[in-house]
């Protein structure tokens, strides 16, 4: 599964990154990560999308909130979501907000898929055992 | 763990590293990152709170990396303030890879950049910044020749020292302060101990005198085209390396900069005239103030504009003259900038003799720093915005401030310039203000924080009374000054990297054409120019300057002025100030028409300088109150003073200038010149 999900691009080599982290001192490294990251994700997203209502127009927040929302994409390595992150930017710095809006809804979808695999994934090394890593190539 | 200081290729086990983002997947990621490297790693997810942790804790830290965009402060200034306190290098980090925005990190003098995601090949390498910086600072020391020998708790050689060597390591110019800092967590570090600190390296320690030949040279070839041959050669002083130069040009690069951002919020008319003379005295204390306005208390600037101010001619405790000088000092608390914005604006103007006498060496009657911003940014009162001011007052206040400074060993200086809290950016020269400063503006001696060696009272002493008024703020160099008074505050600060040049403190103040130091705008700041100002004349800048030479040159002086006070004893930061000796208010007062004249140095930006450098003229109230914030500076426990104390000659060389300066125009130098001393030492 793990492989699909690298191969759908939906994680990059930074996620392997996060996994190499993980070992018997904190076996639990990833999980604990990525619950982090969707955790404080919402929060960024529901900010932008208030922002997006409340202040119309205004790149420069829009921005601002998708940087950090962009930054924490990266730490965990969830490519397309930060790939869409990346558009929702240009279009801000095109002031184009149809476009912002479009980016930003498929970023939410990013977020949603995404949190939805990790999970599954993460069921799956469960269910692997404890040995932890170890990822079960599972359709 | 072992401590960061395994330099030698060793790959640095348990160095201490502190990560600051606000991101709390980045902080979780990068935290197991930097154990699995085997590093001491703390995570901090706000700005603030990880400052109150350096703060508190110097060397609890090898390493910082922190994120650029943070909600509650900006990466790149926690880059810049930790720079100047603490001289730690800095990594910045950020998902925003853009080429402008990596440029801006390197220019506010970040070790690093790194793009996230990060990776852990990457965070393996940043030991390298820690060896490198250690190793940098010990080569400096190397070449400076001698540095090292002293003991580290040496606080008297300093100043000696300094004033022969100009650089000598007695104590770690802000180079060695890393390794100070360590070793002495207070900023005592310039004058004693310096070298020793943790490694024996000598280092270089940019004295009063040295930092004002620093500016004078680069002032003289351009701030463009200062290049650190260049200046080497122009300064000319044995023992003195190419790459001492070129580190103490980027911070000050940097402090000028900085001053000329903060500039802005600082220019507090300063009182004025007056007191010019004393406005210059306090201008070097002032500049203390300013510098400590952040850290600084009032107390310690007060005293040092006390003493600055205070130091009636001869003895820096100028009881008469001081207290007004003191007095704006502790006015000049009202500007409390917050941190960096020197409140000595005002009060310490108030210096009209009096003023500073107010600034009590031990009690900080303006509150500390007082807002020494009260020096009129522009204003200096410099009233004869040229030369007239500094030509005498200033030299009779830089050699008041001087010899405070060097009575004080690091006492004041370091103290005050630890305390300084210089931001580099606010460095007290309110480099806008400079501008009015008006050369003339002299140092206003006020601002020189540095000069202010709090306990010089000798100091004062030594000067001839007719020295004092010299308003040693030469105003001439507005810019200059600045920048003097960023070495002195460098110096003083040894410990702390500081102020001046680190983070390049010193924006540009130094103005080499006008008095105005910083053309950036710095124009409430004057009076940090001024602190070259003033010494530059007569300051006894080193040995160079004559007495009485302050007022003209005005780009110079603010080298001079600068080196003046630090000659003797690397100001440490703020010692001037914080050695609260009223004294070296006093003699700025001396002139009573000196503070008046010169205006407010209350420009004290962010270091407490009082960046108007309060016109000496009129600023001679105000110029007191830059003492008097100067005075207050040192409190911060610097409590050395190590600058000036060691350079008794040149000190009272200036100091008599300053002392001297009788007109409207003296007092402002002198103001000025204080004003840049403590600038200085703020820095």
């Amino acid at each position: 599964m793990k492989k699909s999900l690298f191969d759908q691009g939906y994680l990059d080599e930074q996620f392997c990154q996060v996994e190499d982290l993980q070992d018997e001192a904190s076996p639990n490294f990833v999980e604990e990560v990525v619950t982090l990251f969707f955790k404080d994700s919402g929060r960024l997203m529901s900010n932008i999308e208030q922002a997006l209502e409340k202040y119309p127009r205004d790149f420069n927040r829009w921005d601002a909130y998708m940087q950090q929302l962009k930054g924490s994409c990266c730490s965990i390595g969830a490519s397309r979501m930060k790939n869409e992150c990346m558009s929702f930017r240009d279009s801000c710095g095109q002031g184009n907000v149809e476009g912002c809006m479009r980016s930003f809804q498929k970023v939410k979808r990013e977020h949603a898929v995404l949190r939805q695999k990790l999970e599954s994934y993460f069921q799956l090394l469960r269910q692997a055992g404890p040995a932890g890593a170890a990822t079960r190539p599972i359709m | 763990m072992a401590p960061a200081e395994e330099v030698c290729g060793e790959f640095p086990v348990g160095m201490k590293v502190l990560v600051v983002d606000d991101d709390p997947t980045c902080l979780a990621v990068l935290k197991r990152m930097l154990l699995e490297c085997r590093y001491d790693a703390t995570t901090c997810s706000q700005a603030t709170k990880a400052l109150t942790m350096l703060r508190e804790n110097r060397r609890g830290f090898d390493v910082i990396i922190s994120d650029v965009h943070m909600p509650d402060m900006d990466g790149f200034r926690l880059l810049e303030l930790v720079g100047l306190e603490m001289d730690l290098p800095v990594i910045m980090m950020s998902a925003d890879s853009r080429t402008d925005i990596v440029m801006k990190g390197i220019k506010h003098g970040a070790c690093d950049y790194l793009i996230k995601p990060v990776r852990m090949e990457e965070l393996k390498n940043i030991w390298q910044h820690v060896v490198r910086k250690k190793f940098n600072e010990n080569k400096e020391h190397e070449y400076s020749g001698s540095l090292d020998d002293t003991d580290r708790t040496r606080p008297t050689n300093n100043d000696n020292e300094y004033a022969s060597s100009g650089n000598d390591g007695a104590d770690g110019s802000w180079k060695s302060q890393k390794k100070k800092r360590d070793k002495d967590e207070d900023d005592s570090e310039l004058e004693s101990g310096d070298p020793s600190s943790t490694s024996k390296k000598p280092r270089v320690v940019w004295s009063v005198e040295l930092h004002q030949q620093f500016v004078n040279a680069v002032n003289h070839l351009g701030i463009d085209k200062a290049v650190p041959k260049k200046i080497l050669e122009l300064m000319n002083v044995p023992g003195l390396t190419r790459e001492n130069v070129a580190s103490h040009l980027q911070k000050f690069r940097l402090y000028l900069k900085r001053i000329a951002q903060h500039h802005a919020g600082i220019v507090n008319p300063f009182c004025p005239p007056g007191s010019s003379a004393k406005v210059g005295s306090l201008g070097g204390l002032d500049l203390q103030a300013l510098a400590a306005s952040g850290q600084i208390p009032p107390q310690a600037l007060a005293a040092l504009q006390d003493e600055l101010l205070g130091r009636p001619t001869n003895n820096l405790v100028l009881p008469g003259r001081d207290q007004s000088a003191l007095r704006l000092a502790a006015v000049k608390g009202n500007k409390p900038h917050g941190e960096r914005e020197i409140a000595f604006g005002q009060p310490i103007y108030k210096c009209q003799g009096n003023a500073y006498a107010a600034f009590p060496q031990s009690s900080p009657t303006a509150g500390g720093m007082p807002s020494f911003s009260a020096w009129p940014n522009n204003k200096l009162g410099m009233a004869d915005s040229t030369g007239t001011l500094g030509s005498m007052s200033n030299s009779q206040n830089s050699n008041i401030v001087l010899h405070e400074l060097q009575q004080k060993p690091d006492a004041m200086l370091s103290g005050t310039l630890h305390s300084l809290d210089v931001k580099p950016s606010g460095i007290v020269m309110p480099s806008q203000s400079l501008n009015t400063f008006s050369a003339s503006e002299g140092l206003s001696p006020n601002q020189n924080p540095l000069m202010l060696p709090s306990q010089s009272s000798s100091f004062l002493a030594a000067m001839p009374p007719s020295m004092k008024h010299e308003p040693v703020l030469a105003n001439s160099q507005p810019s200059t000054s600045l920048l003097g008074g960023i070495d002195l505050v460098n110096q003083a600060s040894t410990s702390q990297p500081l102020i001046n040049t680190h983070g390049g403190n010193i924006p540009a103040l130094v103005n080499r054409s006008s008095n105005v130091i910083p053309s950036q705008g710095i124009d409430t700041f004057q009076t940090a120019n001024n602190p070259y100002l003033v010494s530059q004349n007569s300051m006894g800048v080193g040995s160079t300057q004559q007495p009485g030479v302050l007022k003209t040159e005005n780009s110079d002086s603010l080298s001079h002025s600068y080196g003046y006070i630090g000659g003797s004893a690397p100001m440490d930061s703020g010692l001037l100030i914080s050695q609260s000796k009223n004294t070296q208010f006093g003699l700025l007062q001396s002139q009573a028409g000196l503070t008046g004249s010169w205006p407010p140095l209350q420009n004290v930006d962010n270091y407490g300088n009082n960046i108007g450098l309060s016109h000496l003229g009129s600023s001679s109230s105000s110029f007191q109150s830059s003492n008097v914030a100067l005075g207050k500076l040192p409190d911060q426990g610097r409590g050395k003073n190590h600058g000036f104390v060691g350079k008794d000659v040149k000190a009272s060389w200036i100091v008599s200038r300053v002392i001297t300066g009788n007109n409207f125009s003296r007092s402002m130098n002198n103001g000025w010149l204080i004003f840049h001393f403590i600038f200085f030492f703020l820095l």
